[in-house]
């Protein structure tokens, strides 16, 4: 079996739930015969022909739009967005439609669809194409928000987001799309959308991230661990529904808690996670708990992007301040 | 040979009109070096090469309009491979043919358990202050919370099981000033002994060493002061007021000999007999038992030979004399039964320094012997 990237993991999943399920389409600018701007929908077409594969006009809230219709009689949409800095234009029929006709229909009709867009910055873009908002959809009730950060966990959430009945929106760390390859049976097993997934047992200390910074929360681990420092990795994974379960079990365990993630600091996934380990686990504590992020600014052009975006060294630093607390 | 096809420029443009050409055959190129500015439909753009290498064709010249994925230029032949397509007009993506190994993904939480201490953090700040392990703690709170009353018990030694006796009085005193001078002083011991052999031994030892004592403290009056630790200030005493250690059943009682300088030997055995009796009974007043500058204690009436002793403040040195006893002790050159009494000189270094410690205690020998 092939070691594949996480954008062919994305594109085998789309693959597979094609072939198995013909209510499955996709449609997004340029995602069709060009393959899309990043390649995760290419060969699509071919296989499976222009009326499930689909070029659209350059226009984001009919690309939502025309999804919600799909999805309400009975497809399986999954439409891309090029980049997350585009995706604002279809808050409208994301937020006030898509998230809620469950809702407003009183359970009548759901709305099966899955929102992809690669998101985060460390790819040399310009802004726009470095957005890591994922905090606004989290925020909004009714959508799940699924972050994948590895080629195994891109294919099994990715299916587990086309089977799901609830419309999903599913970050594709950018920088991590062709960062490296893992084996990935095609075997159609979804994994689930709501837990959390510990990649590295530890006893001292909880790291908690999720999307491309697990890269470098990862390596701080691994160095630490050569100071004799042990640390639980954690990634979150669905950032909506949280699964604080896992975290607080691990909270439990280890006394200490550092969360990192890429998007800004205010109102992040790190200020929900804190507030709830303060609701819920703070007996536990035996540090406070710290945020590692990026800076409330809009993300700076490429030759600042690696200040923007948090370090291993930060990491390490925060870590063994934590450490500190007796 | 190796052909680079003109790329899509745009978002699905058909052709592209060459503008410029930057480069000639025979040039050698490198990696995203522009080779040429075309102009499309939407905008000019230049072209970058997608590899190292030396041009062999130009398929075309200014003016010429060339379709999107015909040949453009013709390298010659270097083993570079061609830049694989990696989608995405803006920006670079970090690619590695890294194989990511995560080991063991677990979904979820690892492992249950519940051996975690279960206490807010202003309660693990109280048995941290309070120096209580806990680990050690039973919690009563909800879900087995360790709340501050736990700790408070636990340090109370959990007054509602307990059998042991409260101490009360003397002893409660003695606890306390112990404890007290332990936070506070810093103390040091120096042993020694003293050759009475010459001693009578029908004489009366405590007074003669209680006139040593005050002897000594005139030649090192740096041991008898009254040490403030809080100010850091140390006041000369004129008098030697000396405390007697006496062991009654209540606990330790320290009653005081005032101006130990100024009394015969007789007038001390007097005294000490007063304040042994007045210690027994519990008759002694109080001012008979405050104002020491200076400790003696005699533990040595019943066993022991060198002690620690224990400084309490504002005094600044005990001098504690073992019990009397012969030896085998080298003397003028050969070795003799000798009788000696074993000194132990326990001083507050805050405020008496090494060198005052054996000055006072060789003076206190000296007399002894003399």
């Amino acid at each position: 079996m092939a070691e594949i990237t996480l954008v062919e993991a994305i594109n085998q999943a789309l693959d597979y739930e094609m072939g198995k399920d013909e209510n499955v389409v996709v449609l997004g600018e340029d995602i069709a015969k060009n393959g899309g701007v990043f390649r995760a929908t290419v060969g699509l077409l071919e296989k499976y022909g222009k009326d499930r594969v689909r070029d659209t006009p350059l226009a984001e809230s009919m690309i939502a739009g025309l999804a919600i219709g799909m999805a309400t009689q009975g497809l399986r949409p999954v439409a891309e967005f090029q980049f997350m800095g585009f995706i604002y234009p279809a808050l409208d029929q994301i937020i006030n439609h898509a998230s809620r006709l469950r809702n407003r229909t009183r359970g009548r009709i759901t709305c099966p669809l899955v929102f992809r867009t690669p998101y985060g910055a460390g790819i040399h873009a310009p802004e726009h194409h470095s957005e890591s908002t994922e905090a606004i959809f989290a925020h909004t009730p009714g959508l799940r928000v699924v972050i994948p950060s590895s080629p195994k966990r891109a294919y099994g959430l990715m299916l587990a987001a086309i089977r799901n009945n609830d419309p999903v929106v599913f970050l594709e760390p950018s920088r991590l799309y062709r960062f490296a390859k893992q084996e990935v049976p095609n075997d159609g097993k979804a994994l689930p959308l709501d837990k959390c997934f510990t990649l590295k047992v530890g006893t001292d200390i909880t790291l908690v991230s999720f999307g491309a910074m697990l890269k470098e929360t990862l390596s701080a681990a691994k160095k630490l661990e050569a100071e004799g420092i042990s640390c639980e990795v954690i990634d979150v994974a669905t950032i909506k529904p949280l699964d604080m379960e896992t975290i607080l079990a691990s909270v439990e365990k280890t006394g200490r808690l550092v969360i990192i993630h890429e998007a800004a600091k205010t109102c992040g996934i790190g200020a929900e996670i804190s507030a709830e380990i303060a609701e819920r686990g703070l007996m536990f504590l035996q540090a406070p708990v710290q945020r590692i992020t990026g800076y409330d600014t809009i993300v700076p052009y490429s030759k600042l992007e690696k200040i923007y975006i948090p370090s291993e060294q930060k990491i390490i630093d925060t870590v063994l301040n934590t450490m500190e607390f007796a | 040979m190796k052909i680079f096809n003109l790329p899509d420029l745009g978002e699905g443009l058909a052709e592209a009109e060459i503008r410029e050409w930057f480069v000639k055959v025979g040039d050698t190129v490198k990696e995203d070096q522009p080779l040429l500015s075309m102009e499309t439909a939407k905008a000019v753009v230049d072209v970058p090469s997608p590899y190292s290498g030396e041009i062999k064709k130009l398929y075309g010249q200014n003016g010429d309009t060339i379709q999107t994925h015909a040949p453009l230029i013709e390298f010659v032949s270097q083993d570079a491979p061609l830049k694989k397509d990696k989608g995405t007009v803006v920006g670079n993506l970090e690619e590695s043919e890294t194989i990511l190994d995560e080991g063991d993904v677990i979904v979820g939480v690892p492992q249950k358990t519940s051996t975690t201490i279960k206490a807010m953090p202003a309660v693990r700040m109280l048995a941290k202050q309070l120096d209580v392990d806990l680990t050690l703690v039973q919690g009563s709170g909800a879900g087995g919370q360790i709340t501050a009353k736990d700790v408070k018990e636990y340090v109370q030694g959990s007054s509602s099981t307990s059998t042991g006796e409260a101490l009360k009085g003397v002893r409660h005193a003695m606890a306390k000033a112990m404890a007290d001078s332990h936070k506070e002083v810093v103390p040091i011991t120096l042993s020694d002994d003293a050759d009475i052999t010459n001693f009578p031994a029908d004489a009366d030892f405590t007074a003669h060493l209680i006139q040593a004592i005050a002897k000594a403290a005139e030649i090192e009056p740096a041991i008898n002061v009254s040490f403030n630790g809080k100010k850091l200030e140390r006041q000369f005493n004129s008098n030697t007021n000396l405390g007697l250690a006496v062991d009654t059943k209540e606990g330790l009682l320290v009653p005081v000999i005032k101006d130990i300088a100024n009394k015969s030997k007789e007038e001390l055995r007097t005294e000490i007999n007063h304040l042994k009796n007045g210690a027994k009974d519990r008759s002694l007043k109080p001012e008979e038992l405050q104002g020491a500058t200076f400790t003696l204690s005699n533990f040595g009436v019943f066993a022991g030979k060198y002690a620690t002793l224990v400084v309490v403040p504002p005094q600044v040195a005990i001098l504690g004399c073992g019990k009397i006893r012969e030896v085998a002790k080298v003397h003028e050159g050969s070795v003799k039964v000798r009788k000696i009494a074993p000194l132990s000189l326990s001083c507050d270094h805050r405020a008496v320094t090494g060198g005052e410690a054996t000055r006072f205690l060789a003076a206190v020998i000296q007399h002894l012997e003399s």
